[in-house]
């Protein structure tokens, strides 16, 4: 399931807190409760990744058992076949990052252009444009793979990246960004002093739009990351596949050699942790602009 | 004790075959001339340690480079990426392993290349015959044979031992000592395990019990009889074992299949030779404990009876996009006749050659090698070669293979949950198979 | 003012180039593939003739792809409402509560949805496996029988509980983030009505909410009408119908049958379909603005 990002309409006052807040012990342990849950198949994967097969297959799953097999598990990870696993890696980055790049400078320039110019078809354009938003990526995604073949782009990275570079919805975030964090006024100030399009685009505005950048690039990228279904319709050659590709290979592919589950467990640790360290370290924009992208009161 | 003696037999009498084939020279082919030139082909593959393998052939043939890929088994991941990339018209590989069964599906394509001029013309005479049927259509070529996938039982003789059980040599006797072995350890012990997602599993049972399900008429029209008596029989059997819980319905190399059979939760299966190599491999580290594997011929319907199904069994294709089809063709013929190679892929993964010399290697019965000695040095190899004469050789197969095997996966589980009974399921395939069939434009009766 | 009449569309470009080849173009080549069938004659490989609505005419007869429609009705009409429920809750609590267990919940939540869905089924399938899942492990050693959570009367709802594990604390903190935006001058207001608790809650979080949630749901709609990755990688532990949704079965026709032009008129009906499903909702939450 992939879900596009959000930005709600709400009020321009910036986020007040209420004054009230309650700490019942009830909430406490609804909130304890769910932790457990959201935790629950992480905390297994922590004690998964110490165990071998055999511990994994006899041993309590919630529970470490003795002797431990990480580093065994680390090193096979580096290794199985040909240490594949981190080429994948750096895959998936640089289709994530291609992509997030593309789509943040292409929504932004087209953004730009319908918040700050009158020109023939800006009202449908924009129309047809925000419609599909509600089309579902996938049910395009067979139509893109065959297209694909017959333009030449079939098993490049451009299969999986080009693809991902539109995104309606940041088009949309963009232009609410523009129509609010660059006051037209700018424009027409620094048209006089005769700076050009392109250099009031870029020098001017974009600084002061950084918040929307920062938010289309981050659903682009995790979008990208997460993505399966384009890249196992269009890549045939394992050494192009992302890391989602690649484990689910891996994960089904146990037949006659011995399964290393505890090294597919531990590969899928390693391929979520780099989006949880930018959601730890990010996590102000991403949070922010769940909110402050739709301030178009 | 009368057991072991005959394990004893068994094992003496693979010696004396492997005595006797020691003394025939290994008949292998002459081959083509290789082309010239730095050349790299691609080669799409799940059989476990295919690159070593392969290797063999670069040591041979130094110009030659071959980069062996797995994207996974069968349906869930060779298939459907060969058959996009020959939608594509790009990204298929130079060689790739498909089964029997799935030969008319990708020939129909037009992907495959026909190897006839790439080949010697007695390349056939160094194949076993059916395997060799198995590729060919009219004149034309689209497989080197691989393997062969005779069925026979394997089995926990310690859980057998335990529980008192003789091995079974009739479905009536592998009921019982279900029955059995359910009674006895409180219904944890399954006698066996039906494969409810893998249609050529029970393919091959049903082929071992005299089925045809598919024939292709002069016409060029098929029939498909997927119902037949022959057919029901098999799968009404099964339906009653799963019933009375004497089998399990894992799925088929999972996890859990695995983790069952190690723990002895789990006292047979039915396998292919190659199952052999799988069952090596995928329990070598973690066998369970005074887990002792051996393997006998298949349960029959008839008492006495010699009859096999074969269940898979690969082939390994060039494809059309291949730039070196003479190289290509080169590989899969030297890959699967060649003595080097094939011993290989025995002791690699059980692969049960088609090359008829490959049979009567000695090597097969390496007692010192997996698999034969993950079987505690059973002769694995002569059960197989045994289990091989049993098969059907005539037996066809339908291009619309993917059809074929979702919908026995989804009128299984139906049956498998009690909603409609065996004999209705095979109906309901017979039928869903053919109206689909039909709607893809294949003709079909 | 000098204003180059072309500069526009130079903006635009990047944007509308790639958006007409992947976008544009796929529909429209998906909507020519799919008035195409397959003639076939002997071995040679099919060839494509036009064939009218024949292929469409088959997608309204076709049992397994309404079936599918159906389980996905069946989940946007469950999982759906149950996830926005608990994510509502869950923001609710968030915005009422302060202190380290605030904070950590509101970060723990979230993780899931960082994590891929095809990740998320790889991992849940093992917590779901007949044998290996602690949870059966639990079970078995106190007398119960193991669950097998792919039986088919339970497949949908495993399914359904990544799909909530993963999005749940996405739509929370999207919610909770709409919540902050509530103004100090409204609760005081209500505190001097005397509103409490509850009340607050009741009168004021919840209608403040709503439209958001109209959004929310919209998207959770949407992607429910995408589910693929997670019944994918199930398929490696149990039996998963290849028709379990509208594109684990639109996969299957392609790239499994290679029936390419029937697959293209199934994608355009899915599409279809959830076009029109997220255009009504949108009206309604459009007209429920208005109002």
């Amino acid at each position: 399931m992939t879900q596009e990002p959000m930005t709600l309409p709400v009020a321009v006052t910036r986020p007040v807190k209420p004054a009230v807040k309650r700490n019942s012990p009830w909430l406490a342990v609804v909130m304890v409760l769910a932790l457990m849950y959201f935790l629950l198949p992480l905390y297994w994967v922590l004690v998964s990744i110490t165990k071998d097969n055999s511990q994994l297959n006899t041993t309590f799953g919630l529970w470490f058992a003795q002797p431990w097999h990480l580093w065994e598990n680390i090193v096979q990870l580096g290794t199985q076949d040909g240490g594949i696993f981190y080429r994948w890696m750096l895959n998936s980055f640089f289709y994530s990052f291609s992509s997030g790049a593309l789509a943040t400078m292409s929504a932004a320039m087209a953004g730009y252009a319908f918040s700050k110019f009158n020109f023939a078809g800006r009202g449908w354009i924009f129309s047809v444009i925000l419609g599909t938003i509600m089309v579902p990526s996938t049910a395009l995604t067979l139509p893109i793979f065959l297209l694909i073949n017959n333009i030449g782009l079939a098993n490049t990275p451009w299969a999986v990246i080009l693809p991902q570079m539109v995104n309606p919805f940041g088009l949309y975030l963009m232009r609410v960004f523009w129509d609010n964090g660059f006051p037209t006024e700018l424009i027409e100030a620094a048209k006089i002093d005769g700076a050009s399009d392109w250099r009031i685009f870029w020098s001017m505005g974009l600084p002061l739009v950084r918040g929307g950048l920062i938010t289309v690039f981050l659903f682009t990228f995790v979008a990208a990351w997460n993505n399966f279904f384009l890249p196992l319709v269009v890549l045939n050659n394992n050494e192009q596949f992302p890391l989602t590709l690649g484990l689910s290979v891996w994960n089904n592919t146990n037949t006659g050699r011995t399964p290393q589950y505890t090294m597919i467990i531990l590969g899928a640790l390693v391929s979520i942790l780099p989006l949880l360290t930018a959601f730890f370290t990010l996590g102000r924009y991403w949070q922010g602009g769940l909110t402050t992208g739709a301030t178009k009161g | 004790m009368k057991l072991k003696q005959g394990m004893m037999l068994l094992i003496a009498g693979g010696a004396v075959a492997g005595a006797i084939a020691l003394a025939q020279a290994f008949n292998e082919p002459k081959y083509q001339a290789a082309p010239k030139g730095e050349i790299t082909l691609e080669y799409w593959s799940w059989v476990p340690k295919m690159e070593e393998q392969a290797a063999l052939f670069t040591k041979q043939y130094p110009n030659i480079k071959v980069k062996v890929v797995n994207v996974g088994a069968g349906q869930s991941g060779t298939y459907p990426k060969l058959q996009t990339a020959i939608k594509a018209g790009t990204g298929a590989p130079d060689v790739a392993q498909v089964e029997f069964g799935y030969i008319p599906f990708f020939a129909s394509t037009g992907g495959l290349a026909d190897l006839t001029k790439y080949l010697p013309s007695d390349a056939k005479n160094y194949f076993v015959p059916w395997t060799w049927s198995q590729v060919s259509q009219g004149k034309a070529v689209y497989g080197i044979p691989q393997d062969q996938g005779p069925f026979a039982m394997i089995y926990r003789k310690d859980i057998f031992d335990k529980y008192k059980i003789a091995v079974p040599t009739t479905w009536n006797e592998y009921e019982a000592a279900g029955k059995k072995l359910f009674e006895a350890s409180g219904g944890k012990v399954k006698i066996g395990n039906f494969f409810s997602t893998f249609a050529p599993w029970f393919t091959a049972l049903a082929w071992a019990n005299g089925a045809q399900f598919w024939k292709l008429n002069t016409d060029g029209s098929y029939t498909q009889t997927l119902n037949s008596a022959a057919a029901k029989q098999v799968a009404n059997y099964w339906g009653r074992l799963l019933e009375k819980k004497y089998v399990s319905t894992l799925g088929a190399f999972s996890a859990d299949f695995w983790n069952a059979v190690s723990k002895g939760e789990v006292a047979t299966s039915m396998e292919a030779a190659w199952g052999t190599g799988s069952f090596a491999g995928s329990l070598e580290k973690n066998p369970g404990v005074g887990a002792e594997y051996r393997v006998a011929p298949l349960p029959q319907w008839k008492k006495g009876g010699t009859a096999s199904g074969n269940w898979g069994g690969s082939t390994a294709v060039v494809t059309t996009q291949s730039k070196n089809p003479e190289a290509a063709a080169l590989f899969a013929y030297w890959l699967m006749s060649s003595k080097a190679s094939v011993v290989q892929g025995w002791k690699g993964a059980g692969v049960f050659p088609a090359a008829s010399a490959g049979l009567d290697l000695p090597e097969l019965s390496d007692k010192t090698s997996n698999p034969s000695k993950f079987f505690d040095g059973q002769n694995v190899a002569a059960v197989y070669k045994e289990a091989g004469k049993g098969v059907n050789t005539r037996f066809q197969w339908s291009p619309w293979a993917p059809t074929v095997d979702a919908s026995f996966q989804k009128q299984m589980d139906l049956a498998v949950n009690g909603k409609q009974s065996f004999a209705d399921a095979l109906d309901n395939w017979q039928a869903e198979t053919l109206t689909k069939a039909k709607a893809d434009g294949y003709n079909v009766k | 003012m000098k204003n180059n009449r072309l500069t526009p569309y130079l903006f635009l470009a990047p944007f509308l180039l790639a958006f007409s080849l992947f976008f544009i173009l796929p529909v429209l080549y998906s909507v020519y593939l799919s008035f195409l069938t397959r003639v076939r004659n002997g071995f040679a490989p099919p060839t494509e003739v036009f064939g009218g609505f024949a292929n469409y005419a088959r997608v309204f007869t076709d049992g397994d792809f309404l079936a599918s429609f159906f389980n996905i009705f069946l989940f946007g009409a469950i999982q759906v409402p149950l996830m926005l429920i608990f994510a509502t809750a869950f923001a609710l609590i968030i915005d009422e509560t302060q202190g380290w267990l605030s904070k950590v919940f509101r970060t723990a939540i979230y993780i899931p949805y960082t994590i891929p869905g095809v990740i998320a089924g790889l991992l849940w399938g093992f917590l779901y496996s007949r044998n290996l899942s602690p949870l059966n492990y639990l079970l078995s050693n106190n007398g119960g029988t193991p669950v097998n959570f792919l039986d088919s009367s339970l497949l949908l709802f495993s399914i359904g509980n990544i799909v909530t594990w993963t999005w749940t604390g996405y739509n929370s903190v999207t919610l909770y983030a709409n919540l902050q935006n509530v103004s100090r001058e409204l609760y005081e207001a209500a505190a001097i009505d005397g509103a409490t608790g509850w009340n607050v809650v009741r009168y004021i979080k919840l209608p403040l909410l709503r439209p958001a949630l109209m959004l929310t749901l919209i998207f959770s709609v949407i992607g429910t009408a995408q589910i693929f990755s997670e019944p994918f990688v199930l398929r490696g532990i149990g039996f998963v119908p290849v028709n379990i949704t509208p594109n684990t079965y639109i996969y299957q026709i392609a790239s499994q049958d290679a029936n390419y032009s029937y697959a293209a008129a199934l994608a355009v009906v899915l599409a279809l379909v959830t076009f029109a499903f997220s255009a009504f909702f949108l009206r309604y939450v459009n007209r429920s603005q208005s109002v």
